[in-house]
């Protein structure tokens, strides 16, 4: 037994030979992730078109949401390729971009909405979940144009999802061919390390600086209308299921060797789950809002952790010249 | 300022370096400061395909340098808000010596050559009053302080000549600093940033502010063209995807137009650029965003050409084929119809890269 376990503990200490790690977030995070969306987005598309109500359609609206936020950080590859990010989620959006273009597109009844093909054509800013979170969950109405809209916009989404899919199954054999002959792309693993790493670390900045940050503004004007997708009651819920594919993505990449890591997402995970503020209200009050400053601090803690425990052993020291700021 | 007496005194100590060139260094196109494995600070000259042609240590984290017009010699400047700025031949690395701000003063972090070669410009902080200097440094006296004179605003940071011109551009961020409180930003309710442009004698020629609407987009980097095209790059202070444009031109330091970048691209830079540059005709505009890991590449009319999405990407300056651009991850990256990464090095490249002008080959 004795021996057994000082083997095992020796060859854990071997460094990763070649680029498992690559192929284990590819297989098992980046692929997965990307189909599950393209279904939910395919099942979100025929609700809408069975239904225009929203109590028909939210239940799809959220999984295929949920789905998005798995993926939402692997902004490398198919989705920047066809330019593709903002079309599935413009936020954050202070000048409410959302909101105008909808109005427009509503008080003219533009036909592009007619034409769910031509919707892609249509600024980015009325497309995605959070136009669709508007025409769903805050307009108050129920007009004819309203459900062409809605329309529009889940075959819109339910297109590109396909697409990025599509793409993502000859480009997950670019990302694991890193370093061999011919690839273009990622001359070595250690380019496609980078890659994935990038997406883990800017996914947890975003969590932190945006979803967490935008919220609590500061302790005289907190913010709490700038909670991300509060009109459909899922701020939190998006925090909570992107840290948790975060957490997939940092195992994935670490080998399974990441406790420091595991630790930190799962007490965020936890306090997350404790929150029980949907919508981030309790920022504006002193209790609550210690409550969320909490939970960003766990969600720093897990950005240190990935960077000791995945980005120190990649040799990445982040954000050099991102962090300087001058 | 620069007399007669200054211009042959110039000369006359460039002749006693024996024909020394920057061929000789290993033939650097291009120098950045850059972070070691081990924690230590250099300078590097890099080659035009991306290769190291020297690594010399420095005392503490750089930020940009200011190359010699026809010298193998480069002054390598601390970050701010540091007080030294290295004179480094470029042949063996050795150190010929050690410029310190004077009392009251700490230097921005860039610099610049006089068209002749004679005389440095560095960016200065009078932190008790908060102006904004240039110190004027004498190369010719081993670099004695020759004098200042008003920047024309708060936080001087980048200072170039236009190329083939007796001009300098100065990009005056707007925010006050003092070094009691590190990098604090003390003034951002009434910052107003501006591009002024001066002569060599310190003679303004001409100040385009920043708009009062954008009052608070700093201009912190920028790059010229002989014909007085100044590409100006800022740090938006407000939130972040409130931000205006953060490239916007101006000729001779008329008013600054903001080009309409592309949302992807506007998006993606996070309010926050990080250094300009033109391609060596002008045809192109590069502009980097190391919070974004963005590098976007416009044309002269502020067309977006493309968008590259590249982790910490920051210095960029003009190739004989087009531009380089360095991250903070080692990457150099050749950028001409194609993006092509031409190197990669055990390091972390500092925010800026300055390109090497060859004597004979100035404004161009």
């Amino acid at each position: 037994m004795m021996r057994q376990f000082l083997a095992a503990a020796l060859f854990t200490v071997v460094p990763a030979v070649g680029s498992a790690d690559i192929a284990t977030a590819v297989d098992t995070h980046v692929i997965p992730g990307f189909q599950a969306f393209a279904e939910a987005t395919a099942v979100l598309d025929q609700a809408a078109s069975d239904s225009c109500a929203t109590d028909d359609i939210a239940e799809a609206y959220h999984n295929a949401f949920d789905a998005w936020l798995g993926v939402s950080h692997l902004t490398f590859g198919p989705i920047e390729d066809m330019g593709l990010t903002l079309s599935f989620a413009f936020w954050p959006d202070p000048k409410d971009q959302t909101g105008k273009t909808l109005n427009r597109l509503i008080a003219d009844e533009d036909p592009v909405a007619l034409e769910p093909s031509a919707y892609a054509e249509v600024s980015v800013a009325a497309q995605g979940f959070f136009a669709l979170e508007r025409t769903l969950f805050d307009t108050g109405s129920d007009s004819e144009y309203l459900c062409a809209l809605t329309r529009a916009i889940t075959s819109t989404l339910s297109a590109n999802a396909a697409a990025v899919n599509a793409a993502w199954g000859t480009y997950a054999e670019t990302v694991k061919s890193a370093g061999q002959e011919g690839n273009d792309r990622f001359r070595s693993p250690e380019e496609a390390q980078r890659a994935l790493y990038t997406s883990l670390s800017t996914g947890l900045e975003f969590v932190h600086d945006q979803r967490l940050a935008r919220p609590l503004g500061t302790f005289d004007r907190p913010r709490p209308r700038r909670a991300e997708a509060r009109r459909s009651g899922r701020s939190l819920q998006n925090v909570a299921v992107s840290l948790a594919a975060l957490r997939n993505l940092a195992v994935a990449l670490g080998d399974s060797q990441v406790p420091e890591a595991e630790a930190a997402f799962d007490s965020a995970l936890g306090r997350a789950s404790q929150l029980d503020d949907p919508v981030f209200e309790g920022v504006a009050d002193p209790a609550g809002r210690l409550r969320v400053e909490a939970l960003q601090l766990q969600v720093r803690a897990a950005q240190i952790a990935v960077a000791n425990e995945i980005g120190a052993r990649y040799g990445i020291s982040a954000g050099f010249n991102a962090l300087d700021g001058d | 300022m620069l007399s007669r007496r200054a211009v042959l005194s110039g000369l006359a100590s460039a002749s006693s370096f024996a024909g020394a060139s920057w061929a000789d260094a290993g033939a650097p196109s291009h120098i950045t400061a850059a972070q070691e494995r081990d924690q230590t600070f250099s300078l590097c000259g890099l080659r035009q395909d991306g290769g190291l042609a020297f690594r010399i240590p420095l005392p503490g984290r750089g930020h940009a340098a200011a190359a010699h017009p026809g010298m193998p010699e480069v002054v390598a400047f601390a970050r701010r808000p540091g007080r030294y700025g290295i004179v480094l031949d470029c042949i063996d690395g050795h150190v010929i010596q050690q410029i310190e701000a004077p009392p009251g003063r700490h230097f921005f972090g860039h610099g610049a050559f006089s068209a002749d070669g004679t005389h440095l410009f560095t960016t200065e902080n009078a932190y008790e009053t908060g102006e904004g200097k240039i110190g004027v440094w004498s190369r010719s006296k081993e670099y004695v302080r020759a004098g200042e004179f008003a920047s024309g605003g708060i936080g001087p940071h980048e200072i170039i000549r236009i190329p083939g011109t007796e001009r300098l551009a100065i990009a005056n961020g707007g925010i006050r600093t003092h070094p009691a409180t590190g990098r604090e930003k003390l003034n951002l309710d009434t910052m107003r940033p501006n591009l002024s442009i001066v002569s060599q004698d310190g003679r303004i020629l001409d100040v385009a502010e920043v708009p009062e609407d954008s009052r608070q987009n700093s201009l912190r980097h920028i790059a010229a063209l002989p014909n007085g095209l100044v590409a100006c790059a800022f740090q938006w202070q407000g939130d972040t995807y409130d931000a205006p444009s953060l490239l916007a031109l101006s000729v001779n330091g008329g008013a600054l137009s903001y080009v309409d970048l592309p949302t992807a691209l506007h998006r993606a830079m996070t309010g926050y650029a990080g250094s300009v540059a033109f391609t060596a005709g002008g045809q192109r505009i590069g502009i980097t965003s190391p919070r974004g890991g963005v590098l976007g590449i416009v044309d002269a009319h502020g067309s977006a050409v493309d968008i590259v999405h590249q982790p910490d990407i920051c210095g960029i300056a003009p190739s004989a084929t087009g531009m380089i651009a360095t991250d903070g991850l080692g990457g150099v990256v050749g950028i001409t119809n194609t993006f092509t990464r031409l190197s990669t090095h055990p390091v972390a490249f500092d925010n800026h890269l300055v390109r090497i002008e060859q004597q004979g080959t100035l404004g161009t």
